[in-house]
C-alpha cells in the first residue's frame, strides 16, 4: 500500500510507464472537467436513481410513439405527422441511451472526435443513395411499369376483399 | 489502491508537461528503476479498451446508418409499400421487445454499477438478468420470423411466395401449383371429405376453394376475378388498431370491416401454400429480414459476450470490460430505437 501511495504522489500527468495505463475509474473522473478534483465521490455521476429515471423516461416515449398506432391517435390520416413525431421521440431516446446509458454525457471532449465524423458519415452515407435508389421509380421503362406493384393493386385486392364475387358457401 | 493512485490531470496537456517536467527522472530513480523508462502517453483519456470499443462503435453506426438508410430510401422510393399489417407484423410484439431491451439496458448499467463498488454477486445477477433478457428478445424475434415463414414470406429460399400484383403471372403461378400431383391428390381427399369431419371453416373454405379452382381455370377470366383469388388466398388484412394478425389465426380486429373472412386458405389448408399477393412485398421482405437479421446478429453476439463475463468475478478489476461490453449493447439497444418505429409504425 504504502508503495502505491508513493507511486501516487509522484506520478503526474497522464504520462505514465508502459502497462501502467490508467483504469476506466480514473478517466472517468479525469472525463468530469476541471470543475472536480478528481477525488470525489463515483457515484458523482452515474447514480442508480438517474439511470431509473432514464429508464422511466424512456418507457414513457416508447409508449409515446406506441400511441401513434392507438386509436387515439388524431392524426390517422395524416401519415407525415406520426412519422416526424415518431423520428423526434427516436432521437430523443437515442440521445438519452448515447448520453446518460453510454456516459458520453460525463466524458470528456474526446467524444466529439469519434461520435461527430461517424454521424456525418452516416448521414452523407443515406444523402448519397437518394439520386439513384430513392428517385428510381420516376422514370422507368414501360415494362417495368407493367409489372410493378402500385397503390391501385392494393385498393383492387381490397375491392375483391369486399366484394360478393364468390356465391357464400357452396352448398 | 494502485489504481486510483494515478491522478491524471484535468484534461489540460500544458498543465501536465509542466508537472511532468518539474518532477524529472530523478524520482523514477529514487524508485529503483534501472535506466531510462519508455513512457507512453495516451493519444485520448480513455483506456484502450474503451477507445477501440467506441472507434468500433463509430464504424458500426456507419454499417446500420447505411442500412436504414438503403432502407428509407428504397422505401420512399417505392411505388407502393405494405402495410405492417399485410405483412402479419404485430406492433404490440414490437413494443414489447423495444421494452425488453430497454430493460436490459438498463440491468447491465446496473450490473457495471455493482461491478464498481465492488458487490461481485449483485453484478453478476444483473448481467445474468441482461443475458436472459436478450435470450427472451431473441426468442421474441424467433416467433415473429416464424410468423413470417408460416405465410410464405422468406428471405430467400425456399423462393418466396410473394407476388407483386394480381396479374396474369400471378394466375398462372396459381394455376401452377394446383396442378401439382401432390396437391391434386390433397384437393381430391379434401373434396371426398364427408362436410361432418370438417370444422364450419373448412367448409365454407372448401367451397371458396372450388371456386377459385375454377376461376384460375375458366377460359372466361376476368381481370378483377385474379384479385379475387389473391384476395381468397391471404387477405391483405386492413385491422386498425387493436387488430391482432400476428399468428393470421387470430380474431380480426374489429374495425377493418373486411369482407366476410379474415384468413386466407393458406392459413385454413396449411398444406395448399399457394402463390400470395402482397403489393411492394418482395422489397419489404429483403429490408425487413436483413435489417432484424443483422440486428439479431449483433443480439446474439452480445448474448456470448456476457456469457463470457459471467465466467469472471465481476469485481472492480473487471469494470472496464463490463462497460465495455455495456456500451456495445446499449449500441445494439440504440438500432432497435430506430428499427422499431421504421419497422412496425410507419
Amino acid at each position: 500500500m504504502s508503495d502505491s501511495d508513493s507511486h501516487a504522489i509522484h506520478s503526474h500527468g497522464p504520462i505514465t510507464r508502459p502497462g501502467d495505463l490508467p483504469t476506466s475509474e480514473d478517466l472517468d473522473h479525469a472525463g468530469h472537467g476541471s470543475g472536480h478534483d478528481g477525488h470525489d465521490n463515483h457515484a458523482g455521476h452515474g447514480g442508480i436513481g438517474k439511470y431509473l429515471l432514464v429508464f422511466v423516461a424512456l418507457c414513457g416515449l416508447t409508449t409515446m410513439s406506441f400511441l401513434t398506432y392507438s386509436p387515439y391517435w388524431p392524426w390517422r390520416n395524416e401519415p407525415h405527422v406520426g412519422w416526424a413525431f415518431m423520428m423526434a421521440v427516436s432521437c430523443t431516446k437515442a440521445l438519452l441511451v448515447v448520453l446518460f446509458f453510454m456516459h458520453v454525457f460525463w466524458e470528456a471532449n474526446w467524444k466529439y472526435v469519434l461520435t461527430i465524423p461517424a454521424a456525418m458519415m452516416a448521414i452523407f452515407l443515406a444523402l448519397m443513395l437518394v439520386p439513384d435508389i430513392g428517385m428510381r421509380n420516376r422514370m422507368v421503362s414501360q415494362e417495368r411499369a407493367l409489372h410493378m406493384a402500385r397503390a391501385s393493386d392494393v385498393r383492387l385486392m381490397e375491392q375483391a376483399a369486399e366484394s360478393q364475387v364468390l356465391a357464400e358457401p357452396a352448398h | 489502491m494502485n489504481a486510483s493512485a494515478i491522478s491524471l490531470p484535468h484534461g489540460h496537456d500544458g498543465h501536465s508537461a509542466d508537472h511532468h517536467g518539474g518532477h524529472g527522472g530523478g524520482h523514477g530513480d529514487g524508485h529503483g528503476h534501472h535506466g531510462p523508462v519508455l513512457q507512453y502517453q495516451p493519444g485520448l483519456p480513455l483506456t484502450r479498451g474503451k477507445l477501440i470499443m467506441w472507434l468500433f462503435l463509430s464504424t458500426e453506426i456507419m454499417f446500420f446508418a447505411a442500412l436504414l438508410g438503403s432502407y428509407v430510401v428504397l422505401r420512399f422510393g417505392a411505388p407502393v409499400w405494405p402495410k405492417p399489417h399485410h405483412v402479419h407484423l404485430s406492433e404490440p410484439i414490437g413494443a414489447f421487445n423495444t421494452f425488453v431491451l430497454i430493460c436490459s439496458s438498463v440491468t447491465i448499467v446496473l450490473a457495471l454499477e455493482a461491478a464498481r463498488v465492488n458487490r461481485a454477486g449483485l453484478a453478476k445477477l444483473w448481467m445474468l438478468l441482461t443475458l436472459l433478457l436478450g435470450i427472451l428478445f431473441l426468442g421474441v424475434k424467433g416467433y415473429e420470423y416464424q410468423a413470417k415463414f408460416s405465410h410464405g414470406i422468406y428471405p430467400q429460399k425456399p423462393r418466396s411466395q410473394i407476388y407483386e400484383k394480381p396479374d396474369l403471372y400471378y394466375g398462372s403461378a396459381v394455376r401452377a401449383r394446383l396442378g401439382e400431383p401432390a396437391i391434386i391428390d390433397k384437393l381430391k381427399e379434401l373434396d371426398d371429405t364427408p362436410a361432418d369431419q370438417l370444422t364450419a371453416e373448412q367448409v365454407a373454405a372448401r367451397g371458396r376453394l372450388q371456386q377459385i379452382r375454377k376461376m384460375v381455370t375458366s377460359p372466361e377470366q376476368q381481370a378483377f376475378d385474379l384479385a379475387v383469388v389473391a384476395d381468397q388466398v391471404m387477405p391483405l388484412p386492413t385491422a386498425g388498431p387493436g387488430g391482432s394478425h400476428d399468428g393470421g389465426h387470430g380474431g380480426d380486429g374489429g374495425q377493418g370491416g373486411h369482407g366476410g373472412h379474415t384468413s386466407g386458405l393458406n392459413d385454413i389448408f396449411p398444406w395448399l401454400r399457394l402463390p400470395a399477393v402482397i403489393p411492394g412485398g418482395n422489397m419489404w421482405a429483403s429490408t425487413y429480414f436483413l435489417l432484424t437479421g443483422f440486428h439479431a446478429v449483433h443480439v446474439l453476439v452480445g448474448l456470448i459476450v456476457f456469457t463470457i463475463l459471467l465466467l469472471y468475478k465481476l469485481d472492480s478489476k473487471q469494470a472496464g470490460k463490463i462497460e465495455n461490453a455495456g456500451l456495445y449493447w446499449h449500441f445494439v439497444d440504440l438500432v432497435w430505437i430506430f428499427l422499431f418505429p421504421l419497422l412496425y409504425l410507419f
